[in-house]
């Protein structure tokens, strides 16, 4: 069977299809369309979406969303197949360094002037720009903003240890699980058991005691960092958050503890924003729980950033491209953001929209407040445990030993480091 | 059908042309279908020695795929684990299996209930299989809290969160599943011995655990194999249930050679180490196969000349 | 050993019987339990219970209720799409299996045992290995994102098995038969329907039934080449259950399974039986 031969094909094929939007075009202004893809099929990010394709459809668009149920593996996957087959999404989501990685196997929609006419270079966090146009061209465009490291307190749980201080660093923290624990909670931190939200144990351990360590070690994987003090005390922190957890939450989410915590069996939750829109579409009110930045010895806000994103692919289609206008528009609309925020508990990646008004919660507003200040004093960094910081290859190994460490307790801070260092060494 | 070759059997036509549809019918799917491995093998092993990473490329970089993948905790760790739960998995649900065959072979009421039961796990998918496993064994929500709200609070069974016994929650859930296939086996072969045989030892005073030892077991020799091979095959290549069920967790401790190739192929963006990875598995499933394969030649062989 | 009496060893036989027999179906028990208790009560419960309030509304919104993004309609139609693949490619590389099982059976030609050889060996290729390839075949012939696209490949892989089995099956016919038929004139198809195909009952439900549960199985080609509205019922099953991000619905993702599992689970109790005598003659070779 001739695979490799017939590649040719595919262009002969793709050229049928061209043929109909040319139809359109000559029948005269074309209707915009957007092909999407996403992994966002349920919860509040199934219902995220689904309003901005409203939105798209108000406009006279036509969505054509198509979500991929499961990992993020199986999106890409889907992304692949499609770009392989010459069939590129006209935008699809995909965030951090991916971006870069994946601009090289398909050309992309240079977006410079439609970001410059809506004038968002200016309200985009720097770090978070330059993701976003790796070749110095903007080709993506972050959508919404999450920390990862936001400390979530339960009021039960304040209450039941008599408790009313936010702790802000590590040792208020670490003081704070102990006086929970005492009050009569077996397991005073209510995270759940996800590679991701193991490694997110470890990130915000490390960014709180020194963004600067982490900035090196995990953003700028430098070697002296990697094997400096203040990542031996992230480790060693990260076991104590560990062992505060129930050893029985196995690898389930975090979600399966939201009714412990807000009952005030478990206390206190290290999680990203998006926890917020969990709970309140699980019923909860804003009054049972607190959100706050997460512990930093330094005493100023540390910001995770996590910032999901589409990218657009090139088409040639004219109705498509119409769409990714038309959809880079929306993106970018203050409106839009704040529509999509209120629904998925994130921040809008703006830094101009204002947050005081009826519909966001105090904690995407302390989220906001973080967010300026951590800018400002060079303390906003990129997630680890989130596909930020570095490729998914080299994420993986990392997350690899980070998974490893939290579930198997013989393991010292030494050696984490050491294995921690290896896994990079070998990733690379 | 029938017709059409009837009346192309004309004598004017060649021979070649009337029997053009046969020949169609026969090599078409089977030459699509031993291409389509072949060349799907062959393209893996290429790839294997490129540094593909999002997308396949050309290029050229020796062994080294495979010399990182062999040197990864991740391959080591599945590798033992393959051994593990590979041999634990065949060879308890080969015991599994010709127990309940045995049972169901003693002319027991509601047989065929019985039967629907065993082999019905064999219809669920392994995601299914892997989620629900994972609801039961998974001590906060699954048996250990049943246990502990009906009141024995000291009862444990967190073999789901514990490192060194997580492997062993794929094996149970591995037999739940298949287990049925190798009772359907042993049961045809329980039904193929022939009556007569075991009339005759009944006949020489041999009870029942006798009869079963030295008459009827060894017939079910070939029987055995296949059912060792069609396990392993499954050990080999489980994938679903895992990934369903501890997603090589906690940690990194319930790692399998398919997880890991999945994960290098396509969530690390590592396609050159996932096909290196993808080959290693392969060469594993020839060591079990080709001794196999010899067995039936030789078996095969033996029979021809008797 | 085979007459039926009455002694302990009986009743010891049966409490094993029935308590395996519990065990196996244990984790069934659970989920149809669960499809009928609420989220709030489960969450708030164990796994493990009987239902506090009977909740017959998960199979509504299984059936046709729950979101997967902006499309709000249940399972139905994502079960309608798997068996849009199923039902073809169970039937075809059932039909061209047996075909091939019966010309390397009986047939016999030049290289046959070679080809055979490669096709069984198609049984042990990991899945995982030919998704990329596959990608790159689809694509060349145009049928990515197409449901004809998955019935391909779904029936060219199926062949390894169908063409086995029946191989195995068909290799027990007398060769006399074949050569009688020969000898009064009848070809290659003629002998095939008229009398191959008459016999082959027992072979082509094992071969149905198993094809039919793994390609209704399947998850990973179904969502890497299919798009939004042709998704099989796996990714629906998926979406329901990895809302990783979301409060787990216990309830409505217990009686999703349930639904979805219906046509595999009913294939194999009204074909158990001749499943097991099928095996007896195509398997154990």
């Amino acid at each position: 069977m001739p695979i490799t031969t017939t590649r040719r094909r595919l262009l002969a094929g793709s050229v049928a299809t061209l043929a109909l939007p040319a139809f359109a075009r000559a029948q005269g202004a074309v209707k915009p369309r957007l092909t999407a893809i996403s992994q966002w099929s349920a919860g509040s990010d199934g219902a995220a979406i689904t309003a901005l394709g409203k939105k798209f459809e108000e406009k006279g668009g036509v969505w054509q969303h198509s979500p991929v149920p499961g990992f993020t593996t199986e999106m890409m996957n889907k992304l692949r197949a499609q770009i392989m087959a010459g069939d590129p999404p006209a935008c699809s989501q995909l965030k951090g360094p991916e971006i870069a990685a994946w601009s090289k196997i398909a050309p992309t929609v240079d977006l410079d002037s439609i970001v410059a006419a809506a004038g968002y270079e200016k309200v985009v966090a720097p770090d978070l720009a330059k993701l976003h146009k790796p070749g110095g061209k903007w080709i993506a465009l972050p959508l919404q903003i999450y920390s990862t490291n936001m400390l979530f307190l339960s009021k039960r749980g304040m209450d039941k240890a008599k408790a009313d201080k936010i702790p802000v660093t590590w040792a208020d923290f670490n003081e704070l699980a102990e006086k929970m624990k005492s009050a009569g909670m077996n397991y005073p931190i209510a995270n759940g058991g996800t590679r991701p939200d193991d490694g997110q144990k470890f990130e915000a351990s490390f960014a709180g005691i020194s963004p600067t360590a982490y900035r090196a070690a995990i953003m700028n994987l430098d070697k002296k960092a990697l094997e400096g003090p203040e990542i031996k005390a992230a480790f060693a922190q990260t076991r104590k958050i560990a062992d505060w957890c129930d050893p029985n939450v196995g690898a389930q989410p975090y979600a399966t503890n939201l009714k412990r915590f807000i009952d005030g069996d478990m206390g206190m939750m290290i999680q990203g924003g998006w926890a917020q829109g969990v709970l309140r579409n699980a019923g909860f009110k804003f009054d049972d729980f607190i959100i706050a930045p997460g512990p930093s010895d330094n005493g100023k806000p540390v910001f995770l950033l996590n910032a999901d994103a589409f990218i657009f692919w090139q088409r040639k289609e004219p109705d498509l491209q119409a769409g990714q206008t038309l959809m880079a528009q929306l993106v970018m609309d203050p409106a839009i953001q704040t529509m999509y925020s209120q629904i998925t508990g994130s921040i809008p990646v703006r830094t101009d929209v204002n947050l005081s008004g009826e519909g966001w919660s105090d904690g995407q507003r302390r989220t906001a407040a973080a967010l300026k200040d951590a800018v400002a004093n060079n303390q906003a960094v990129l997630s680890l445990a989130h596909n930020m910081a570095q490729q998914n290859g080299l994420t993986a190994a990392m997350i690899d030993v980070l998974t490893e460490y939290v579930k198997n307790k013989t393991i010292k801070p030494e050696q984490a480091v050491t294995r921690l260092a290896d896994a990079v060494e070998g990733a690379r | 059908m029938i017709d059409v070759v009837a009346t192309a059997a004309r004598p004017a036509t060649p021979d070649w042309v009337r029997r053009l549809p046969e020949y169609l019918m026969i090599w078409v799917p089977l030459l699509l279908s031993a291409a389509h491995l072949v060349t799907f093998s062959l393209w893996t092993i290429w790839i294997s020695f490129t540094p593909s990473t999002l997308v396949p490329v050309t290029g050229w970089v020796g062994l080294r795929n495979y010399t990182s993948v062999l040197a990864s905790r991740n391959w080591q760790i599945a590798f033992d684990n393959l051994l593990l739960f590979g041999s634990a998995f065949v060879l308890l649900s080969l015991i599994t299996g010709l127990l309940l065959a045995i049972l169901l072979d003693q002319r027991i009421r509601g047989e065929n209930v019985l039967r629907s039961i065993f082999l019905y796990p064999l219809a669920v998918s392994f995601v299914v299989t892997g989620t629900v496993w994972s609801w039961l064994l998974n001590p906060g929500i699954g048996i250990q809290k049943l246990v502990h709200d009906l009141g024995w609070t000291s009862f444990r069974f967190d073999w789901l969160v514990d490192r060194d016994m997580a492997i062993w929650t794929i094996v149970i859930a591995a037999i739940w599943q298949s287990s049925g296939f190798a009772m359907a086996l042993f049961l045809a072969g329980l039904r193929s011995v022939d009556a007569d045989i075991i009339k005759a030892a009944q006949i020489d005073g041999a009870g029942p655990i006798r009869i079963y030892r030295r008459v009827v077991l060894p017939t079910l020799w070939p029987i055995t194999i296949t059912v060792v091979v069609v396990q392993l095959q499954f050990a080999i290549s489980a994938f679903d249930l895992v990934r369903a069920l501890t997603n090589g967790g906690p940690g990194i401790a319930t790692q399998l050679p398919a997880l890991v190739v999945y994960d290098l192929m396509f969530q690390r963006s590592q396609l050159g180490r996932g096909a290196a990875a993808a080959v290693l598995m392969l060469l594993i499933l020839l060591a079990v196969l080709l001794p196999y394969a010899a067995w039936r030649y030789l078996r095969r062989r033996r029979a021809t000349h008797a | 050993m085979r007459e039926r009496t009455f002694a302990p060893s009986r009743l010891l036989i049966y409490l094993v019987v029935s308590l395996v027999a519990a065990a196996y179906l244990a984790p069934l028990v659970v989920v149809v339990l669960n499809s009928l208790r609420s989220n709030e009560e489960i969450a708030q419960a164990s796994m493990i219970g009987w239902p506090q309030q009977w909740t017959w509304s998960n199979y509504a919104r299984a059936w046709s209720g729950f979101c997967v993004a902006e499309t709000c309609a249940g399972i139905r139609p994502y079960m309608l799409n798997s068996a849009l693949v199923t039902i073809p490619a169970t039937i075809i590389s059932t039909l061209l299996g047996a075909i091939a099982g019966y010309a390397v059976s009986l047939w016999r030609f030049r290289g046959d045992n070679w080809i055979y050889g490669i096709v069984t060996l198609g049984l042990f290729l990991p899945q995982q290995m030919r998704l990329l390839p596959w990608t790159i075949v689809l694509r060349d012939i145009g049928l990515i994102n197409t449901l004809t696209g998955l019935v391909l490949i779904h029936t060219i892989q199926g062949l390894s098995f169908t063409t086995l089995f029946c191989r195995n099956y068909y290799v027990a016919i007398p060769h006399e038969l074949i050569r009688a038929a020969r000898i009064d004139g009848a070809g290659f198809f003629r002998i095939f329907w008229r009398i191959i195909l008459p016999l082959s009952a027992p072979i082509l439900i094992v071969t149905v039934i198993w094809q039919f549960t793994h390609i209704w199985n399947e998850f990973l080609y179904g969502v890497t080449f299919t798009t939004g509205q042709q998704q099989p019922v796996t990714a629906a099953l998926i979406a329901l259950s990895a809302a990783v991000a979301d409060i787990p619905q216990h309830g409505v993702q217990s009686a999703a399974v349930i639904i979805a599992a219906l046509p595999t689970l009913l294939i194999y109790l009204l074909g158990g039986k001749y499943f097991v005598r099928g095996l007896t003659a195509g398997a154990v070779k």
